[in-house]
């Protein structure tokens, strides 16, 4: 690494520079371990065996194995309906909520209403809310409606969380698509409504999309929620991982392997969107 | 094929007042020009034809028939903003087709229509492209095609030129030109830039501070100014403007010098002569006598110019003429060619 300072022609590091490029790494390093040591240790404590996973000597040399990945979808752990809530819950959520959220940034963006900034302001700062305040109210509110342990309660209750988000991410884009075009297509002869989804959203789709993903991963993750809402039916891929930790200890081995199904599916929807959508789509359309 | 009238027509945001009391009537094929400083109301007023704007009061009319309550989709009128407005995620034949996309217009006119169009603006070869991978010249002769693609009531043009540069906005000029004689439609041209004014207009109408200070062919605009800032904002170099005071008799003195020059009246003017209304003449017969303060070679004349009473004034000059800043300038100034502005208000006084 010390490559990159020494290899300039005629530049002779002295000993402070060197010491303070030193201690950069040193930190860099450290930062990136603290981030990605949890994650290693997961990966490899799903392929232990049980006897492996407090051994030292077994710490990186040991004989892998795929039980845990098959355990975890039997009796009593059965990921597999976790993992169809999960899915069902996020798709839900996201399927309602980028649609919702796409019409109100548009509205924010465009329209001129009184209490505009008020009500924008009020739907962000709903966010700053911990939702232990009120995870009470709504059991309460969830009970009166028969909707306990079921998905629909997740998916109103995960819109909630992630409308805000998506309102400002995506209202972010729309600010940025030039005013002209839709006024071109409205010249052109488009409805309103045309405007919105031929041009608008194809101008804004970066936005939309990674407003998406990031719900999606959002309610993905979500535990609180689910840990008080659901009971067996809709219990979700967090809600469980603390299955795993029973009376007759913690099983890591399990849990681990359950750690890289809920991780792998949003790491690799990332990688995938994030190839594809870099960069702008605006660009060149005016001037 | 579309008169348009307006009719008393006022504009506000808020508290500012844009257009004030704007009446206008705009003729069948006319080729009519809003010329005007940035910030006077032009493209305002434009806009409000488009119906992207809508006028605090007044009445518009295409035919005799208000239409303030249409929006722009219903008004069929054809646009090209000042910075074109395409669509980032269409290519060049669907930036062109979507107007006829709109009005479900059958695939094999769709067709025949946007390649027409495109082979207008010579963009036919082109039609793949997306508009991030254009130029600019080529962008802006996208919009123009797509605005031609269907035959509409009124063109409205935005400053579509400003954003080209001087050598393209030259030939960019010339093919509206030639457009909107072929195509026989009536055009609505905003611009700032009193040369596109003079070429393509049939009439001009001047405005300031939401106000038309007047309105005329370029002809009567340029050599019939009715105000003094309709004279100095046509023609390039602009008009020689000065206020001046007279002697008793009525001779005008221009810079402590008794110009022999005599004004309608006594009292104090503002006096207004062009640059190619000047000449250069000996000591003995000058109006005015000065020294060069700058000058300019401009290939098929030259410019010569004085600071007189803290102001510039310009001399048109032959183009084998030469000159050097400091050098003595003896200018006459020919009596016919002056006009005469009231001092107070810059209303033209015109011979009764």
């Amino acid at each position: 690494m010390t490559g990159a300072v020494t290899s300039i022609p005629g530049y002779q590091p002295t000993l402070k520079s060197r010491l303070w490029s030193m201690t950069q790494q040193t930190l860099i390093l450290l930062l990136i371990s603290s981030i990605v040591l949890p994650i290693l240790w997961m990966c490899i404590t799903a392929f232990k065996w049980p006897r492996d996973v407090y051994s030292l000597n077994s710490a990186f040399w040991f004989e892998p194995t795929l039980t845990n990945m098959v355990t975890v979808f039997q009796h009593p752990w059965n990921l597999g309906s976790k993992i169809i809530n999960s899915i069902a819950v996020a798709s839900g959520a996201v399927a309602l909520a980028i649609p919702m959220a796409t019409l109100a940034a548009y509205a924010f963006s465009r329209y001129e209403f009184r209490f505009k900034k008020t009500i924008f302001l009020t739907v962000i700062a709903s966010q700053f809310l911990p939702g232990a305040v009120v995870v009470l109210p709504y059991f309460l509110m969830f009970k009166e409606l028969g909707l306990l342990d079921t998905r629909s309660a997740l998916i109103l209750i995960n819109l909630s969380i992630v409308l805000p988000y998506a309102i400002w991410m995506i209202k972010g884009f729309i600010d940025a698509v030039p005013i002209e075009i839709e006024e071109s297509a409205l010249v052109d002869g488009a409805p309103r409504w045309r405007v919105l989804l031929e041009i608008v959203v194809p101008a804004a789709i970066p936005g939309i999309i990674t407003a998406a993903i990031f719900s999606f991963t959002l309610t993905w993750n979500e535990f609180l929620f689910a840990l008080i809402l659901t009971k067996q039916d809709a219990l979700t891929l967090p809600i469980g991982l603390i299955g795993f930790r029973t009376d007759r200890g913690d099983l890591w081995e399990l849990m681990a392997a359950g750690g890289i199904l809920i991780t792998a599916p949003m790491f690799i929807l990332s990688l995938m969107v994030h190839r594809q959508f870099i960069g702008s789509l605006t660009a060149g359309s005016v001037r | 094929m579309t008169k348009i009238t307006l009719h008393s027509i006022d504009k506000s945001y808020g508290e500012v007042q844009v257009v004030k009391n704007l009446n206008l009537e705009i003729f069948d094929n006319e080729f009519l020009v809003f010329l005007g400083p940035s910030g006077c109301g032009k493209t305002t007023t434009m806009r409000m034809i488009a119906g992207l704007e809508h006028p605090t009061q007044g009445t518009i009319a295409f035919d005799g028939k208000r239409i303030n309550e249409l929006g722009p989709q219903e008004r069929d009128v054809a646009m090209v903003f000042q910075n074109y407005g395409l669509y980032p995620h269409m290519t060049v034949e669907q930036n062109i087709g979507y107007p006829l996309k709109l009005r479900k217009v059958p695939t094999a006119e769709y067709e025949e229509r946007v390649l027409r169009a495109a082979k207008r603006v010579q963009m036919h070869d082109l039609l793949h492209r997306f508009p991030r991978e254009l130029s600019g010249g080529q962008r802006q002769r996208v919009a123009l095609a797509r605005s031609i693609v269907r035959k509409p009531q009124v063109f409205l043009m935005d400053e579509p030129l400003s954003n080209l540069d001087a050598k393209l906005r030259v030939i960019a000029r010339a093919q509206i030109k030639h457009l909107s004689e072929e195509l026989q439609v009536t055009t609505i041209y905003v611009t700032h830039d009193q040369v596109e004014a003079m070429t393509l207009a049939t009439r001009v109408a001047v405005m300031s501070e939401g106000v038309i200070r007047q309105i005329g062919t370029p002809e009567e605009i340029y050599n019939n100014p009715l105000d003094s800032f309709v004279a100095s904002f046509i023609g390039s170099p602009a008009m020689n403007l000065f206020d001046v005071s007279t002697e008793a008799s009525g001779l005008v003195i221009l810079q402590n010098q008794n110009t022999n020059i005599m004004a309608p009246a006594q009292g104090d003017w503002t006096m207004g002569f062009r640059c190619e209304d000047v000449q250069l003449c000996d000591p003995n017969a000058a109006s005015l006598k000065t020294e060069v303060f700058t000058f300019e070679l401009l290939g098929d004349c030259t410019m010569a110019t004085a600071m007189v009473d803290g102001k510039l004034l310009t001399v048109k000059a032959a183009k084998d003429c030469r000159m050097q800043s400091g050098d003595a300038l003896h200018i006459k100034i020919d009596p016919q060619h002056v006009y005469w502005f009231d001092y107070q208000t810059g209303k033209r006084w015109l011979q009764i």
